[in-house]
């Protein structure tokens, strides 16, 4: 459509506007497995011991595998307890004849764009009296919540595009309601229970601020928090084992991005198609 | 089985779409449901089979009264114009899913499965995806899916729209072969009257939520209730000519030149009477008696057939099918005869006379 | 009611309950504590009534005579029938002692130890030892000061057998002004409304979620999403991939990678020491770089939403409409001014509010990047609640006063989500169920 020698200005500016992104990501690579002298840009040698961490821990931290256990833990019943709930609530909205359905799609809608930041002191202090502070089933609970907006209205949208004819169909053939939502709806929107797991996990993966606040004790540690004590804390000050143990931190994210980029852009997207 | 209907009423907010309909499908017959779209023929097939509820009126099934007995019990086979075959399952889960839902044993199902495969056909696609299936093989599943718990009725929801030409022909005749070796009584809803008529025992023709006529496709044919019925059967379709009595001769509108007898049987009707006459193709011939001029302005040749259009001096159109051989041309001024005895007479209010 | 129906609240109800619990709930409390004074002094739970040196000076200032204080505060010894009871039941000090003090003194008052023992001294059982009669005194030691008394009841009566002849009001006031819990007031609007330093946050947010929107969160956006559509395949889908990186990131390590950019010893410093630039933190050391680093961080990953919802749509403008103004002569400004902008007018509109929102309320990457320095010259509204509440440095956190500030963007939450909901074509979402069961 258009000539291809017109491309370049373009290319050089988004390539000019993208060079923070290009060196730092370069660079959070690079300088894991390598040492600069100071003053200089270009690495000299290869190393791996600024991954030491892995196997002797940091002096003063907790133990990695242990946090990196309650990142997982936290990231995946996270994952589980929204793709749960918003696929249910996603198909009732989506298809059945819920009284006020329109009052509840509105409200989805209306926590969508809701910022839950606003509510965190809130949150903080019924943690509190109901002393699930400083557990990981409280932070689970309040950040699967938080993810449940966006996850029904994706669910719903996915459920919209299903044939209403299959379900007729399953009707006609003797299913209950809920035979067919399990046996014939489910299966159809896999693809979307896919693109929202992968999102809730990677939300739940990297959070920082639900955790650093409600549960800020050692012994539920997630990555994040772990991470961000390290840096906040001048006995380690060494920038090379900050972005290995980052680099640590971003490797099953890169995977799923790999893999996933596609159903994610939809999803970061805000769900929303037109 | 016998399926009845009575005094349907059915409502979507606030307009009524169907008011009061009364139907009857005999057992082992294959009724039509004919109809232009949003006549209301789909939601009476919903209504029939629980999908839809119905804001007034009754379903019986033979002695049984199903108005209240949800769709899953009723034990109706429904095919849809998509098929709207499980996209996760193979053929034969999709054709045993029925009666999986009902718990029956592995061996029943292979059993039943095996059996109503050959009926339609598909005994070597029972391992494959419905994505992997043409058209014509999606429809045999669905059909099979329908018939394998023995139904009481047989839906048809415009199961032949999506097939291309050739396979439409095919199916349709399949259709017609499996539903009389099952002797299942069927409900077609289609808006294709070749369709309809080649097919059914009866049609019933509706239009604006209501059955405007329940007869044979001949009878249909040659005796319509109203103009709207002559109108939609029929291809090449009907042409219909007003105009107003004038001492037992109708005088066409707009030109006072163009004048047709009135046929025997419409006798007597008073000066003034404004009435509409429908022709139909095969009875505007050269050969027919009471003559009526015009001018070719459209030729059609259609293989084995021609197809004109004749424009009268009053500007009307009148069609006539002919022989292959016939030799007129466009713009030839003919005078060919319509058939005195084939006129359909309708009144102001389309109702024939 | 319909099997549906039925069904439909069965699983709307987990989504309903979670969303109760940790969405109205919230909202609704924060309301709530927000005309209260809680804070890490007063705890969240209830409080005790403790008259403290503090609560003296508090009541002085209000207009108590200083003779009522001095009595409030002194230390004074009254035969009261309480310590009646502890004294008999411990079996310390001689039962006759107690048994002529409960029949013949009861209720009297001494200011002082030594008036109180050389009292003592004149009773018929007294001790025979100055050990033993000072045994007696500590029983019967009856100071406000530093008691706790669990409720308002308690704390009357020991103000009652003080014999300090207060007045009911006044003694109410004691209460109050001695009361460790919270209580409910609107002292928090007050201060949120006199405080100057609110008025430089607000300003603050200003700035920070108009430059992020315009330059990066709808700007660059768009830039980015009209660039990638006319690049080739490959290259657009490098940049598109290159800008999502922001957003996968986690957080604490992005901000990382920030600033390693621009710490002392960090790559920009790296590179303009060989320029003979001293070396300095670039991300805190002036304001004006400060808000240069907010706004990078923050519309780096802000710009990656819209260029999403961007590219889809002009990717649904129809191809013939593109290439008709191609064939009309125009030229990639023209066409993208003519037509691409005015065809994405929705999805511009929608984005700018849904961004407004969002960065209005965000704090997260500034909390870990500036944490609203260097002073106070990058805290925003919602980062000043949070540390109000949450997270400061002198440790008494506020949280009524957190929650106040939080509350106003809250309704500011509710009032542009509303808006958001009339983006929506709303009613082209709700189709009826087609299966009326």
């Amino acid at each position: 459509m258009v000539g291809h020698s017109r491309n370049w200005p373009v290319i050089a500016g988004l390539g000019l506007i993208s060079i923070p992104l290009l060196v730092m990501y370069i660079y959070l690579f690079v300088d894991t497995v390598t040492d600069s002298p100071a003053g200089s840009v270009l690495p000299n040698r290869f190393t791996l011991e600024h991954w030491r961490f892995l196997t002797e821990g940091i002096e003063g931290k907790g133990n990695i595998w242990k946090v990196t256990l309650n990142t997982a833990i936290f990231a995946s019943v996270t994952t589980t307890v929204v793709l749960l709930v918003s696929s249910m609530a996603g198909y009732a909205l989506s298809r059945l004849n819920v009284p006020m359905r329109r009052y509840f799609l509105a409200g989805v809608l209306m926590l969508h764009a809701f910022p839950s930041v606003t509510l965190i002191i809130a949150i903080f202090l019924i943690l509190q009296m109901v002393g699930l502070y400083n557990t990981l089933i409280g932070v689970i609970l309040v950040k699967s919540t938080l993810e449940l907006p966006l996850g029904i209205w994706i669910m719903k949208g996915f459920y919209d595009t299903v044939p209403w004819e299959i379900e007729m169909a399953g009707i006609v053939d003797g299913a209950s309601r809920f035979r067919v939502w399990r046996s014939l709806v489910l299966p159809q929107v896999q693809p979307g229970i896919v693109a929202l797991g992968v999102f809730s996990f990677l939300a739940g993966w990297s959070e920082y601020v639900l955790p650093q606040v409600l549960a800020p004790s050692s012994n539920v540690q997630v990555l994040s928090v772990y991470l961000a004590s390290l840096i906040a804390d001048d006995q380690h000050f060494d920038f090379n084992l900050f972005k290995s143990v980052g680099m640590f931190y971003i490797i099953p994210v890169i995977i799923l991005y790999i893999f996933f980029q596609n159903k994610l852009m939809n999803i970061y997207g805000g769900g929303i198609k037109g | 089985m016998e399926i009845v209907v009575k005094g349907f009423t059915k409502h979507f907010g606030d307009t009524a779409v169907i008011e009061n309909m009364n139907l009857t499908v005999k057992d082992g017959e294959m009724l039509a449901l004919l109809g232009p779209s949003g006549c209301g023929k789909s939601t009476t097939l919903f209504a029939i089979c629980g999908i839809h509820k119905m804001d007034a009126g009754q379903v019986l099934f033979g002695d049984r009264d199903v108005t209240h007995v949800p769709a899953q019990q009723r034990n109706v086979g429904m095919v849809f114009q998509s098929y709207a075959l499980y996209p996760h399952m193979t053929v034969f889960q999709n054709i045993a899913f029925p009666l999986t839902v009902r718990r029956e044993s592995k061996v029943d199902i292979k059993r039943k499965v095996m059996e109503i495969a050959d009926l339609v056909y598909i005994g070597e696609l029972l391992e494959r995806r419905p994505a992997q299936l043409s058209g014509g093989q999606q429809q045999r599943v669905s059909l099979a899916r329908a018939l394998i718990r023995r139904p009481g009725v047989l839906m048809l929801d415009e199961p032949l729209a999506n097939l291309d030409a050739r396979l439409r022909l095919e199916m349709r005749s399949e259709l017609r072969r499996i539903q009389q070796e099952t002797g299942i009584a069927a409900i077609l809803v289609t808006h294709d009257q070749v369709e309809a008529m080649s097919i059914c025992d009866r049609i019933a023709i509706m239009d604006q939520g209501k059955i405007l006529q329940i007869a044979t496709p001949a009878e249909m044919y040659q005796r319509p209730v109203n103009s709207f019925v002559a109108g939609f059967l029929g291809d090449p379709p009907i042409s219909f000519l007003d105009g107003v009595v004038r001492q037992g001769i109708l005088v066409l509108q707009g030109d006072a030149d163009d004048t047709i007898p009135l046929p025997e049987h419409i006798s007597g009707q008073p000066d003034g009477k404004v009435l509409r006459l429908g022709v139909r193709p095969e009875h505007y011939q050269p050969h027919f008696p009471t003559k009526v001029k015009g001018a070719v302005v459209f030729v059609e040749m259609q293989g084995r057939e021609i197809l004109f259009d004749v424009k009268l001096s009053n500007g009307d159109l009148l069609r006539s099918v002919q022989a292959a051989s016939s030799q007129f041309k466009l713009g030839d001024t003919v005078e060919w005869g319509v058939d005195p005895a084939q006129i359909l007479v309708f009144d102001d209010h389309g109702t024939r006379l | 009611m319909s099997v549906s129906a039925r069904l439909g609240i069965l699983f709307l109800a987990p989504a309903l309950i979670f969303v109760t619990l940790f969405f109205f709930a919230p909202v609704v409390l924060t309301g709530v504590f927000s005309f209260t004074n809680m804070s890490t002094a007063t705890g969240i739970t209830g409080g005790a009534y403790q008259v403290t040196s503090n609560v003296l000076r508090q009541l002085a200032d209000e207009g108590f005579e200083k003779s009522t204080l001095d009595r409030l505060g002194a230390k004074s010894y009254v035969v009261s029938a309480q310590a009646l009871v502890v004294a008999t039941t411990e079996g310390v000090v001689d039962k006759a002692v107690l048994v002529e003090l409960e029949s013949k003194h009861l209720g009297k008052t001494y200011q002082s130890r030594r008036d109180f023992e050389r009292f003592l001294k004149k009773l018929k059982n007294r001790p025979r030892s100055t050990r033993d009669l000072k045994k007696i005194s500590p029983y019967f030691r009856a100071s406000l000061m530093g008691q706790r008394f669990e409720s308002e009841e308690v704390l009357f009566a020991m103000l009652a057998s003080l014999d300090l002849g207060l007045p009911d009001p006044q003694m109410r006031h004691v209460a109050r002004a001695s009361y460790t819990g919270w209580v409910w007031g609107t002292g928090n609007f007050k201060r949120m409304f006199s405080l100057g330093d609110n008025l430089r946050v607000l300003r603050n947010t200003g700035i920070y979620v108009v430059a992020t929107l315009l330059l990066f969160n709808t700007g660059f956006a768009l830039v980015l999403a009209i660039a990638t559509f006319y690049l080739p395949g490959r290259h657009s889908a490098f940049f598109r991939g290159l800008w999502l990186l922001p957003r996968i990131t986690p957080p604490v390590l992005y901000v990382l990678l920030w600033k390693w950019l621009a710490w002392d010893t960090g790559f920009i410093n790296t590179i303009l020491a060989n320029f003979d630039i001293q070396s300095r933190n670039w991300m805190l050391d002036t304001g004006a770089n400060a808000w240069l680093f907010v706004v990078l961080i923050n519309g780096f990953v802000g710009a990656s939403m819209g260029m999403i919802i961007f590219a889809s749509a002009i990717k649904a403008i129809p191809q013939t409409m593109l290439h008709a103004s191609e064939v009309d002569g125009a030229n990639r400004w023209q066409q993208i001014r003519h037509i691409i902008l005015p065809q994405i007018k929705w999805p511009i509109m929608f984005i700018t509010v849904y961004q407004t929102l969002s960065l209005l309320t965000s704090f997260e990457y500034i909390w870990l990047s500036t944490d609203g320095g260097p002073g106070t010259s990058t805290e925003v509204w919602a980062l000043a609640a949070f540390h109000a509440a949450l997270d400061n440095y002198w440790g008494n956190l506020q949280y009524g006063y957190g929650a106040a500030l939080a509350l106003v963007l809250v309704v500011i939450g509710v009032v542009m989500s509303l808006i958001y909901l009339r983006l929506f074509n709303f009613d082209a979402l709700i189709t009826r169920p087609r299966i009326e069961q």
